[in-house]
């Protein structure tokens, strides 16, 4: 073991990228997705007005959108299609109108209404300022209203205010206590490198032997299953530990939320290195070419996000989509983290994914087929 | 060599490399079915929600059939405690938990204002607002409903009542992505980050297998075509080839692709034509900079793949701008897929002019100069070290 240790030490400082992908590379690149999301929900984003009102109520309107922490009106149009050229321009995330006359009309009871667009091709941010404009504007329009209940009978304040809102509609989110999204993407974004950087990891590894030896054909790849075996495993470690370290990192270093184990998370991520590994080395197997095999395993890990089921339902997704999901250990990997770092529920409600991650170990049974293909291939060109 | 024979060589080049054609083709095609694949149902729909309705009037299961029927939510379950709620939302994965709490309906008619609450995992962020806008939506019009029948009883006339509910209506609408598909959303961006790493990846692919090839073949004493042409000439030469080819697959993309999953086009040819030539040129200069150092066919691709996930979330579409640490945009506005994607986006997808855009053209046009340059003093320094190398 020693010995396989040293050598593999060797082999991989004897390549520049290998070594940066076993060293330094990983904590940087989760550094750097980790400072995308460290400030947490967006705030300020920008919004425009086109004010045709020009009455205290229109200026009222725009103070308290302006107001939103969410918000920021940053520039004020003259006409709608100026304000829209901004919008396509990403200038500006929303744009608010109001009407000519709102203040009159609604002193006369006409039931004024102002316009809000969203940008909805950036879904998310849109998302976020139509909510945030929303809530601002159902502020100012119970206040109005109460008001307005206030001076024309002589009722009480809470009655006034009940009259302008017969019944409100309370959230709570339940997990997520701070409904800190940017802590969510983020927890789910980092697995998704780590799952890229083991694979490539891997493959890259197994390759660099194929690639020394490019004559004969498949003669640089370990030739029996314990071979295999020891030229995996000390990589198991190293990409085990940058799991470690990643969670480190999210939840008690940057102190996202957490309400459950790290120990079950720690066993949970042996296991998807294992199963990582696994998947990559079959890629590998199967191809037997390093340039290929890594551009294989790309379109494998790649799109890994996407299938995990954080920004889209899985329970939305349709059947080849989450068959597809399920061929990815981190998405049953991040299943475990979610159900821990939100839920902090036992180990038994995760039973389900953790069998998911042992299933990964059946391509063994399949890889002393390959490997012995490898060994023919590598006698005949001997 | 002549011009034209150097492009012979080099499309042979480009066409006999299987990794190549396999990451180049292969990998264009396959990721245009591949990433849509998970959102294609563009929208979540009827949210599993489990109900406790503790005041048990006529009313409140009026409530609960108004948000039941939203397209959003859907009632599954009823539950009798806010506890019992809790353990099936958690045992069944549902969106979240409905309650009506007791009295609902005598404090509402007392005028104390109750309210509807809403439980929710807000961490699927996409769930949750669904799931809210079916609730506020059903909320807001049994508020309007009830404020209605208030005033008539307070003496209004019914038509008036109406129109009175609420002192200044909200209208809001989406722009650019009305229905707010999930497809519309994420892949126009990711199709040009395709193209981009693809791109990337192919002409370091060749690079690569060109000091392989060398390398392998140490003592024949043949000059590779590549050793003995010009730097300038081959940055030209090869950037102009991976360029056409990109062009084609654009088209594939922009026109086929975008059409098959009903997706805005509102560029006109011409406009996309202009900022995708200056945008693939800078990125194959960007290549053939980077692929100059390259000793192996490997290394363009861990690079690609490395920086993908990186890229996305720099790139203004998902997370803005304004809530990334400015050293971070730094860096990455030197990568031409994050102007790109902004670029194409708010031409295609959202409509913007031309003119809109040319900041965004003037600095792909600035990285690609750059490039350029780089690229020469990369294929010139990579031939220096080979030919003397050869020639010992």
């Amino acid at each position: 073991m020693k010995t396989s240790l040293t050598a593999e030490w060797r082999h991989i400082t004897s390549d520049k990228w290998l070594f940066s992908m076993v060293t330094w590379l990983p904590p940087l690149l989760f550094f750097l997705l980790y400072c995308v999301f460290a400030q947490g929900l967006p705030r300020d984003l920008a919004i425009g007005v086109v004010d045709l009102d020009h009455s205290s109520i229109s200026r009222r309107l725009i103070r308290t959108y302006d107001a939103s922490p969410s918000l920021a009106v940053t520039a004020s149009y003259s006409s709608p299609a100026e304000g829209t050229a901004a919008m396509r321009d990403a200038k500006i995330y929303g744009l608010i109108i109001i009407p000519p006359n709102t203040e009159k009309d609604m002193t006369l009871g006409a039931g004024p209404a102002v316009e809000a667009y969203y940008n909805s091709q950036y879904l998310l941010i849109g998302k976020m300022v139509k909510s945030a404009i929303a809530a601002a504007h159902s502020t100012i329009a119970v206040q109005i209203d109460a008001v307005k209940n206030l001076t024309t009978g002589s009722i009480a304040m809470e009655k006034a205010v009940s009259e302008a809102l017969p019944l409100s509609t309370q959230i709570t989110s339940l997990y997520n206590i701070g409904k800190n999204y940017a802590q969510f993407l983020g927890s789910a974004v980092l697995p998704a490198m780590w799952q890229i950087l083991i694979v490539m990891t891997t493959v890259y590894s197994l390759g660099k032997g194929l690639r020394k030896t490019k004559t004969k054909p498949a003669s640089g790849l370990p030739a029996t299953l314990s071979e295999l075996a020891n030229k995996l495993a000390p990589y198991t470690l190293i990409f085990w530990l940058q799991g470690i370290l990643m969670l480190i990192g999210m939840f008690i270093l940057a102190g996202w939320p957490m309400h459950g184990s790290l120990t079950i998370l720690v066993c949970a991520q042996f296991l998807t290195v294992c199963a990582c590994q696994i998947m990559a080395a079959l890629i590998m197997y199967l191809i037997r070419d390093s340039a290929r095999a890594l551009s294989s395993a790309a379109a494998y890990a790649a799109p890994g996000l996407a299938f995990m089921g954080v920004t889209y339902p899985v329970t939305d997704m349709i059947y080849p989509a989450r068959v597809w999901r399920s061929l990815l250990p981190m998405s049953h990997y991040i299943d475990i983290q979610i159900s821990q770092a939100n839920y902090g529920t036992s180990i038994a409600n995760s039973l389900p994914q953790f069998t998911y991650l042992l299933l990964f170990m059946t391509p063994l049974l399949l890889l002393p087929i390959l490997v012995k293909r490898v060994k023919r291939l590598q006698e005949i060109s001997a | 060599m002549s011009t034209a024979e150097l492009f012979l060589r080099e499309i042979k080049a480009v066409f006999s490399n299987p990794a190549l054609l396999l990451t180049v083709f292969g990998g264009v095609l396959l990721y245009s079915v591949l990433y849509p694949l998970p959102y294609v149902s563009q929208i979540p729909r009827e949210q599993k929600v489990v109900a406790v309705n503790l005041d048990n009037s006529q009313f409140s299961r009026t409530i609960m059939r108004m948000i039941d029927a939203t397209p959003q939510v859907s009632i599954v379950e009823q539950a009798h405690t806010i506890e019992e709620g809790k353990q099936i939302l958690l045992n069944n994965k549902m969106a979240g938990m409905l309650v009506i709490p007791e009295n609902f309906y005598h404090d509402l008619l007392l005028g104390k204002s109750p309210s509807l609450s809403f439980a929710g995992d807000a961490s699927y962020f996409l769930v949750f607002s669904t799931v809210l806008e079916g609730m506020a939506g059903a909320g807001q019009t049994l508020a309007a409903k009830v404020k209605v029948q208030q005033m008539v009883m307070s003496g209004q006339a019914l038509p008036q009542a109406t129109m009175h509910y609420t002192p200044i209506k909200l209208r809001l609408h989406a722009l650019f992505n009305e229905a707010e598909g999930y497809v519309n959303y994420v892949i126009p961006a990711i199709f040009i980050l395709i193209l981009h790493q693809t791109l990337f990846m192919g002409i370091g692919i060749l690079c690569g297998t060109e000091i392989e090839e060398l390398e392998s073949s140490a003592n024949s004493d043949k000059t590779p075509y590549w050793l003995s042409t010009s730097s300038l000439k081959l940055v030209l030469v090869r950037a102009s080839i991976f360029v056409v080819i990109y062009s084609l697959l654009a088209l594939y993309y922009f026109g086929t692709c975008l059409a098959m999953y009903d997706l805005p086009r509102l560029a006109t040819l011409e406009d996309l034509s202009l900022f995708g030539l200056i945008f693939f040129f800078s990125v194959a200069f960007l290549g053939i900079a980077a692929g100059g150092f390259f000793q192996n066919r490997e290394t363009a691709t861990v690079i690609a793949l490395l920086t993908s996930l990186v890229i996305v979330f720099t790139c203004g579409f998902i997370w803005p701008e304004s809530a990334i640490p400015k050293p971070v945009v730094m860096i990455t506005d030197f990568i031409p897929a994050v102007p790109g994607i902004k670029g194409f986006i708010q031409l295609n997808q959202m409509g913007a002019a031309i003119q809109q855009v040319r900041p965004l053209m003037a600095q792909i046009a600035v990285l690609g100069g750059l490039f350029f340059i780089l690229a020469i003093f990369s294929m010139h320094r990579r031939k220096m070290r080979y030919s003397r190398q050869s020639t010992l």
